[in-house]
């Protein structure tokens, strides 16, 4: 009984990542495909690969891409985090309830809104669309992402702590910087890649607040797919799964590295300790 | 020497949300010694440490330390460390980086950090341990990496929030005795909390008796325990057996409808009273012999002694401790020493009781 239950499961499992990641890899096996459609596989061919590379418009896209990821997370996570902290120490209850609510309003607006009041707001302030334009939109709509994941950290942490690193001489700064911080590091983390990932493939807001001469992946994606899907776009997808992946892969042997150091090291002190007995 | 006080409380009020939390409180605190704050739950024992320690202020009067009013000084200027009721130790750091963290906000050389951290963890036994994570302690482990924290700022007072709550029975009598050597050994004032008054009695130089924000009586723990101030403080501190009575005369005492001698004198004539009489005083006789005449109701089995629940014709409940035991149903006689009645008068402060006991002992 107890065999084919978990069966069961397992087989559920496997279909249930099958339909999340068959299209994927069968957008990548046609990037391999010498004839020019997705109907059928006629011959393998890096053609589509060296198309992409050779396409500076879209590798500057993609840089471009990046770039607004990497800055807009950034700064959404300083500002989130702040943000966060403020929440958190707004002693009276309707205040912080009231705070919190316009957070997530955000959060559950839906972009198509977002992008639009954004365009018109820049446009009423005469401010040009592009780089900064769209740099500015995905911090704004990162910035509920980070709070809503470092406020429960800010909740688990014990308050007591706080007042202890008080007592042992620490200024507001260094409780702060030593204390409350690294306690919350894992939820700052979190709301780090959350805002990096939607930076990344934020394509409604995105499409509203760019400009001649500026765009991003997504958008460019869309725009290329609206005249017709070359395989070299399904060559960039391959790539962008592959850079991924090894994000993924580098983090977990990170964690899985200082792990074992740290088990190492106490192991080290422990048979000293024995040893000076 | 006048200043001899470390902790100067004067006239202290604290209220939460226009309650009032601590009313009025006085209390002076001298070097050296083993203080403990003693008192039900929500009586205001960690709201004073609090405001000792400075994480909260005072709605109304003045705190002195050292000699020094501190109401507006914040509390990472304080000479004085804690050890919270949960511990309260850094959970992202190991055992040695939350031992060192005073010293490293102080700047203090490394090489100095790394042979102070050694110091107080071998003083409380945790020589070896500095790697180990928190998670990784256990509860008795984690309550003495809370101690060497606090003890490696050199307090001049260090704060105890009921540090032994989560111990069992065995760990906590070993780390009683433990804390009590620490104190005499350093030779720093403790201030210590707890609502268990064996602990206190145990371990203090002085009890501070605590209930509904006020402090009830103060003194060393044979005094709190031989003359309790009133009903409260001796119900709290040990079992009582507590009856009515009236003041005769100086030294004569009547209850149960018959006049006994005592050791209390300075109340009014025929003034009602309360009498207290520790169950481990009495003692079972035969009826003649006894000063009061009871049967016997039930016995328990107490390890170090028998609890023997007797009662006298007027359905007073009287309490025994005895070695020996007792038959149920019995008709026995109770005996006590003058000394052993203690006279309890109602609403009296502890300025006119300590006055009273002053002025009759004199004579
Ligand atoms: N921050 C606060 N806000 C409002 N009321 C509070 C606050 N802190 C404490 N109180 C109240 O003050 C009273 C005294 O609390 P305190 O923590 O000093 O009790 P305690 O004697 O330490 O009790 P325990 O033995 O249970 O720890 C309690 O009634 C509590 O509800
Ligand atoms: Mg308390």
């Amino acid at each position: 009984m107890k065999k084919t239950g978990l069966k069961w499961s397992n087989l559920y499992l496997i279909l249930v990542f099958a339909i999340l990641y068959i299209p994927i890899f069968y957008l990548i096996y046609y990037s391999f495909n010498e004839g020019g459609t997705m109907n059928s596989f006629t011959g393998f061919t890096w053609d589509h690969y060296k198309e992409v590379f050779s396409d500076t418009r879209l590798l500057v896209i993609v840089l471009d891409t990046l770039l607004v990821a990497l800055l807009s997370s950034l700064i959404a996570t300083f500002i989130g985090t702040m943000g966060a902290l403020g929440i958190y120490y707004t002693k009276k209850r309707p205040m912080r309830n009231a705070l919190l609510s316009v957070n997530n309003v955000l959060m559950v607006s839906p972009d198509v809104i977002i992008g639009a009041s954004f365009l018109v707001f820049f446009t009423f302030l005469g401010i040009g669309l592009g780089f900064g334009s769209v740099l500015m939109s995905h911090v704004a709509f990162s910035i509920p992402i980070v709070v809503l994941m470092v406020l429960p950290k800010l909740k688990e942490m014990n308050d007591s702590m706080i007042s202890a690193a008080h007592d042992l001489g620490a200024n507001n700064w260094q409780v702060l910087s030593r204390v409350i911080l690294p306690t919350i590091l894992p939820g700052i983390l979190a709301g780090y890649f959350m805002a990096f990932t939607y930076s990344l493939d934020d394509f409604a807001v995105t499409f509203f607040v760019t400009g001649n001469g500026f765009s991003t992946l997504s958008v460019e994606i869309y725009s290329r797919a609206r005249q017709g899907v070359s395989l070299s776009i399904n060559a960039l997808s391959a790539l962008m799964f592959v850079f991924a992946l090894t994000l993924v892969i580098g983090y977990y042997f990170i964690m899985q590295h200082n792990i074992n150091k740290k088990k190492k090291q106490r192991k080290l002190a422990e048979i000293e300790a024995v040893k000076m007995r | 020497m006048p200043n001899q006080s470390i902790i100067t409380f004067k006239d202290v009020v604290k209220e939460y949300d226009d309650q009032p939390i601590l009313n009025h409180v006085d209390f002076e605190i001298e070097k050296g010694k083993f203080y403990t704050l003693l008192g039900p739950s929500g009586c205001g024992k960690t709201t004073i440490l609090r405001l000792i320690a400075g994480f909260t202020d005072a709605t109304s009067g003045e705190i002195y330390l050292d000699g020094k009013k501190v109401n507006d000084i914040p509390a990472n200027k304080r000479k004085v460390n804690t050890v919270f009721q949960d511990y309260a130790l850094f959970p992202h750091m190991n055992v040695f980086d939350n031992v060192a963290f005073g010293l490293s906000i102080k700047k203090m050389a490394q090489q100095k950090i790394v042979e102070k951290v050694k110091e107080v963890l071998k003083m409380v036994q945790l020589s070896g341990y500095e790697n180990r994570e928190i998670s990784e302690m256990s509860g008795g482990q984690r309550q003495r990496v809370a101690i060497a924290r606090a003890l490696a700022n050199e307090p001049e007072v260090l704060l105890l929030d009921e540090p032994l709550s989560a111990l069992d029975l065995k760990l906590r009598t070993e780390m009683q005795y433990e804390l009590r050597a620490l104190q005499r050994r350093l030779g720093i004032t403790f201030i210590f909390v707890t609502h268990d008054q064996e602990e206190a009695l145990a371990m203090s130089d002085e009890i501070f008796v605590i209930n509904k924000g006020h402090i009830v009586q103060s003194g060393t723990p044979v005094d709190i325990y031989d003359e309790p101030i009133n009903r409260f403080v001796a119900d709290f501190i040990g079992e009582s057996n507590i009856v009515k009575g009236n003041m005769m005369d100086d030294y004569r005492v009547k209850f149960v409808g018959k006049e006994f001698e005592c050791v209390d004198a300075g109340m009014r004539e025929n003034e009602a009273v309360e009498i207290v009489l520790r169950p481990e005083d009495l003692e079972i006789t035969a009826v003649e012999k006894g000063k009061l005449k009871v049967k016997v109701d039930t016995q328990l089995f107490r390890g170090v002694h028998y609890e023997i629940v007797c009662s006298d014709t007027d359905q007073n409940e009287w309490v025994i401790h005895s070695t020996k035991k007792a038959k149920i149903g019995a008709e026995v006689g109770l005996y006590f020493n003058p000394e052993d009645i203690h006279v309890m008068r109602f609403n009296e402060t502890e300025e006119e009781f300590d006055a009273r006991l002053e002025a009759y002992e004199e004579e």
